[in-house]
């Protein structure tokens, strides 16, 4: 096992290029997730604010 | 039969239909490409013999290679999807080209980094002015172009659209590119070091090599899935749909 | 306003242009300081050494030449939008790809032409050889209008977003690498004795080509840019 990681001696050049390719696509595959996350909660929080709104105007026009 | 297309495609190209389309497949390809990986990581890495020239370093060939790949066909995805974007005018093919270009610089940034670390044991440089790395480090700037000038513009469509165009500009001058720096080469006799060779490349190391390439292919589709869905979600927020996919998913737990 | 002829209609934008440019005659002398400053700094930061300002003198002057155009690029059509008479050139009856030509055309006298002039003084001091001033001359007679052309799409293209400095550096690499290559080959060739015809019947093919569908293209971007 000890002779896969040395990789002939070229160990040093070997992993860190798949570790390069592995966390630039995780990153990149990550990214839009968050993304999406955040947006979804943003969007949420403009819908409840709306709401709110909607309903403090409205509850005045019934009093009246 | 030509009727039932035009019409399929159409259901295909709004955004409600696409975002539940691309929600479901996106697991799959993101799973395809995970096992495709995987087989072509124990081929490349545990099977395949070492090189009788280079020993084991040339086993960053099985990333280099199909990130290089990736890095022309994301651009040539992005140029068609933008030539669609420019001419019709389709949401969903703008949000596909701009969505792409980010996937694209990350396949050309792996593609000249692993080179380099593959160069620095081979040709004992980290970087040298290679006909074909200077060209891989041109179409990066290009991505980058494209990325930069989709943000510089407030309104998202708009900088889609000039991005879009700069993209289409950008593929006629990738052969132009590549020409004028083999022609500087010549003129310059730089290092002639090749990786490949002529000779040919055994088939216990082929296949891993073509089984990565349809790994990351797989995963292209995936992650610009994904990022569709993502940016289609940003682009419709006004819009019923998406607001009912955010009531919908609203976490028990989040609502303070 | 009545419908002008259209050689008169090209006359009027060139000469309102060249008009205006000769105006603010400070701005004119600013690429040419910046490439004087620029080509001085080598050899301070090289050593004085004759063989090897002989050496980059060609590579030198074409980069100094090119960064002074792309630090008066941003500027070719941004006074024009900021008074409105862009949004103006684009809704008159004369085609707009002919009348960004002309602008273009006035870009071009205004900011490569003084650097041409001053050319010779930059290779002179850095020792080129006079035998390749010529070439030199000619490679920048054809380099200058292309970067002039491409930039000026790219230019249209940021035409719609407020900072835009960095950003058409970045888009303009990659476009003008071959005008560079090309244009510093034909110098480095006649340096070295060799023939240098190719690399500039090279580029003047790419300069016929970038004449004809440069200012087609400037047109649709400004279009897409300010959303007509």
């Amino acid at each position: 096992m000890s002779h896969f990681f040395a990789m002939g001696g070229y160990a040093a050049y070997v992993w860190p290029a798949y570790a390069v390719f592995f966390i630039v696509l995780l990153a990149d595959f990550v990214s839009p997730l968050l993304r999406r996350r955040r947006n979804l909660r943003e969007l949420r929080a403009r819908l409840a604010r709306q709401t709110a709104r909607q309903h403090r105007s409205a509850t005045p026009a019934v009093n009246s | 039969m030509s009727k039932w297309i035009p019409l399929w495609l159409h259901k295909l190209g709004s955004p409600p239909i696409f975002y539940r389309f691309a929600g479901t497949l996106r697991p799959w390809f993101l799973g395809l490409a995970l096992v495709a990986g995987a087989v072509a990581l124990y081929g490349g890495l545990a099977l395949a013999p070492a090189d009788y020239q280079q020993g084991d370093a040339y086993r960053i060939i099985f990333i280099h290679v199909p990130s290089a790949w990736m890095g022309l066909f994301i651009y040539g995805v992005m140029a068609v999807a933008s030539f669609v974007a420019l001419v019709w005018r389709i949401k969903l093919a703008e949000a596909v080209a701009m969505e792409s270009a980010p996937i694209g610089a990350a396949f050309t940034f792996i593609t000249l980094v692993t080179g380099s670390l593959w160069g620095k044991p081979m040709w004992g440089t980290w970087w040298t002015w290679d006909a074909r790395l200077t060209s891989e480090l041109v179409l990066l700037f290009l991505y980058l172009g494209v990325i930069g000038l989709y943000h510089a513009f407030e309104d998202r469509r708009q900088g889609a659209r000039a991005a879009a165009f700069l993209a289409i500009i950008g593929i006629i001058n990738v052969p132009i590119v590549h020409f004028s720096v083999n022609w500087w080469n010549t003129l310059h006799q730089g290092s002639t070091v090749r990786i490949l060779g002529p000779s040919k490349i055994s088939a216990s190391m082929l296949w891993p090599l073509l089984t990565m390439m349809v790994a990351t292919k797989l995963y292209y589709v995936a992650s610009l899935f994904g990022r569709v869905r993502a940016d289609l979600l940003e682009l419709e927020s006004g819009k019923d749909w998406v607001r009912r996919i955010a009531t919908e998913n609203s976490v028990p737990g989040e609502q303070a | 306003m009545n419908q002008a002829s259209l050689p008169r209609a090209c006359a009027e934008v060139l000469r309102r242009d060249l008009t205006l440019a000769w105006r603010r005659r400070g701005d004119i002398a600013m690429p040419v300081l910046y490439a004087l400053i620029v080509a001085t700094l080598f050899p301070f930061a090289l050593g004085p050494e004759d063989a090897l300002l002989q050496r980059i003198a060609g590579g030198v002057v074409l980069v100094t030449v090119l960064l002074a155009m792309l630090l008066a690029l941003d500027a070719m059509f941004r006074s024009d939008i900021e008074d409105g008479s862009l949004e103006q050139l684009v809704l008159a009856p004369q085609p707009l790809a002919l009348m960004l030509a002309m602008k273009i055309l006035a870009h071009w006298l205004t900011t490569a032409l003084p650097l041409i002039v001053v050319a010779p003084l930059l290779a002179g001091m850095l020792h080129l050889p006079l035998a390749v001033m010529g070439v030199l001359l000619l490679a920048l007679l054809m380099a200058t209008p292309m970067l002039s052309l491409l930039g000026a799409v790219l230019v249209a293209l940021t035409a719609g977003t407020r900072r835009s400095g960095m950003l058409l550096a970045l888009m303009l690499l990659p476009l003008c690498v071959p005008v560079v290559i090309f244009a510093a080959g034909a110098v480095a060739a006649a340096q070295q004795g060799l023939p240098w015809v190719a690399p500039i019947a090279w580029l003047g093919a790419a300069l016929a080509l970038a004449l004809v569908l440069a200012p087609l293209a400037c047109a649709a971007a400004l279009r897409i840019a300010l959303d007509a």
